[in-house]
């Protein structure tokens, strides 16, 4: 995972979806999940990964990144549904649930940057959990960048060492204490910072204004509608299952029209 | 084991609640213990070593698919109460991330949480019986241990959780055994018939999660991760021991000599 490109899109895209309030879009990623968390219907919740495909191509998110990330689960599902579940289709739903699930959180984390995310979970969560998130946040990209660094010596001393694999493996092994002993010292100088500032618990973070209203209130109603279906066609049970083809069929059509509208040049 | 790769929507609604309530009154529990004394250490010591969990799990043995996860280094750094709320840190960054459900955070964060703690607790234990010179066979013994007995937790929630609405699925216009999706204007685009699918009647009958089947995949390929991640903790332990060894055998919150800044200690 490559949290620079997700914090780079997050934090320096330009689209509506980018511009929305945070809340709204956790409202919303909320709804789509239980949608596809409540839905027995294969196609129905198919329908629903759709939409949010359709949603992060119109919003011209980075689309192998995504799609990667999103793939990830599936393929853990596949495992799973393999290892455990009763019948092939049992198992085509684990993977197409996980999928849609992971699709619309990663679609919430690159509009979305983590702080702002972190800030609704902050007021209901315990002080020292909310402050610690912002910590891990801010130190993940230093040691992730060390870590790279660390990567690249093993890989050079690994290539020294060829047909040595035990001595790359105490390489590997002193790289990754090294880090752990980083980590440590990194922890002190964060402490350092926070004792001169006067840190007694409580970071807080600000929440900017959504840039438009309206938007929000149809990402709202957006979101809102696919609960409502889902909770139709779970409560209809197989009096719909004839026409659940329809809204798998309405979402592959929002996603080629939203497909072709990318592929127009600005 | 470490966190359950199993999606969203898999396990029942009641063991995914039971998951958040469990996993809510431990972190409020490890809070009020974590404020009772430094918490300005505490916090930035949480982030890091929830970031460096997550680091560490970003890094893919590529042959085998599978991750270093460190929980049981993290446990010996943090102890088992700091280790609870990061473990619940570290799984909503995985979450968000698409690496394991959001519905199941509750039930994942416990998951790590018992790692942790167990992890500590039985290195604790080894370090203790086998003397401080075998540091890395206490990690690696500890590790197999702690990583065993969540695999049995992970077999006994699908165990739980199998069968039921968890696995209840309608076809659409999917038929379910040949896996083929029948055509709704087969019977002419202007008929009653038309939107008519497949599967005219009842859903299919619930049927449950194979556990024995899981039990077996999960017990023939976790013991190559246990010995994996056996050996690199043990590798890792055993380096910072040497190097600093109060990290690991009084954890990160030991005291830590400081050395003189700037013109403080020159004499």
């Amino acid at each position: 995972m490559d949290v620079r490109a997700i914090d780079l899109s997050a934090t320096s895209g330009h689209s509506r979806l980018h511009g929305a309030s945070a809340a709204a879009k956790l409202a919303a990623f909320g709804l789509v999940l239980a949608a596809a968390v409540l839905q027995q219907n294969l196609l129905v919740v198919a329908a629903c990964g759709l939409l949010l495909a359709a949603l992060a191509v119109g919003s011209r998110l980075p689309l192998r990144a995504v799609f990667g990330l999103a793939a990830y689960p599936g393929v853990f599902a596949a495992v799973f549904a393999l290892a455990a579940a009763p019948d092939l289709l049992s198992g085509a739903m684990f993977a197409v649930r996980a999928v849609t699930a992971a699709l619309g959180a990663i679609i919430l984390v690159f509009v979305t940057p983590y702080p702002q995310i972190f800030a609704p979970l902050q007021r209901v969560l315990p002080e020292v959990v909310g402050d610690a998130m912002l910590m891990t946040y801010r130190s993940l990209f230093l040691l992730a960048d060390k870590f790279e660094h660390l990567r690249l010596a093993i890989r050079l001393r690994s290539g020294l060492s060829r047909g040595h694999p035990v001595r790359a493996a105490r390489a590997s092994a002193s790289a990754l204490g090294s880090l752990v002993l980083y980590a440590v010292d990194l922890a002190q100088r964060e402490y350092d910072v926070l004792r001169i500032r006067g840190y007694e618990g409580g970071l807080r973070v600000s929440s900017p204004a959504a840039a438009s209203r309206v938007f929000d209130a149809g990402l709202l109603l957006a979101a809102g509608s696919v609960f409502a279906l889902a909770v139709v066609f779970r409560l209809a049970g197989a009096a719909l299952t004839p026409v659940s083809w329809l809204p798998a069929a309405f979402a592959a059509l929002v996603l080629l029209v939203t497909l072709a509208w990318r592929l127009v040049p600005r | 084991m470490s966190h359950i790769h199993i999606p969203d929507g898999v396990l029942p609604l009641w063991l995914v609640a039971a998951g958040w309530v469990v996993t809510l009154a431990l972190l409020w529990y490890a809070s009020r213990r974590a404020r009772a004394a430094d918490v300005r250490r505490k916090v930035p010591l949480l982030g890091v070593v929830a970031a460096l969990v997550l680091v560490s799990m970003s890094t893919e043995i590529v042959p085998i698919a599978y991750h270093v996860n460190l929980t049981v280094v993290a446990g010996v750094l943090l102890g088992p109460w700091l280790g609870a709320i990061a473990a619940f840190i570290v799984v909503v960054m995985l979450a968000l991330l698409g690496h394991g459900g959001v519905t199941v955070i509750g039930l994942n964060a416990l998951m790590i949480g018992i790692e942790m703690a167990l992890g500590w607790g039985l290195f604790r234990l080894f370090v203790r019986v086998l003397g401080r010179p075998r540091v890395r066979w206490a990690a690696a013994l500890s590790t197999v241990l702690t990583l065993a007995v969540t695999t049995t937790l992970l077999v006994g929630l699908v165990a739980l959780g199998g069968g039921g609405a968890a696995t209840g699925r309608e076809t659409g216009a999917l038929d379910p055994n040949s896996l083929t999706f029948a055509n709704p204007f087969g019977a002419g685009v202007i008929s009653v018939n038309t939107l008519r699918g497949a599967e005219p009647g009842s859903a299919e009958p619930v049927a449950a999660l194979s556990v024995e089947r899981f039990a077996l995949v999960v017990y023939t390929l976790g013991p190559l991760g246990w010995l994996l991640e056996a050996l690199v903790s043990a590798a890792v332990l055993g380096y910072v021991a040497r190097v600093r060894p109060q990290l690991v055998f009084g954890g990160a919150l030991a005291a830590v000599p400081r050395g003189p800044t700037g013109d403080a200690g020159v004499s």
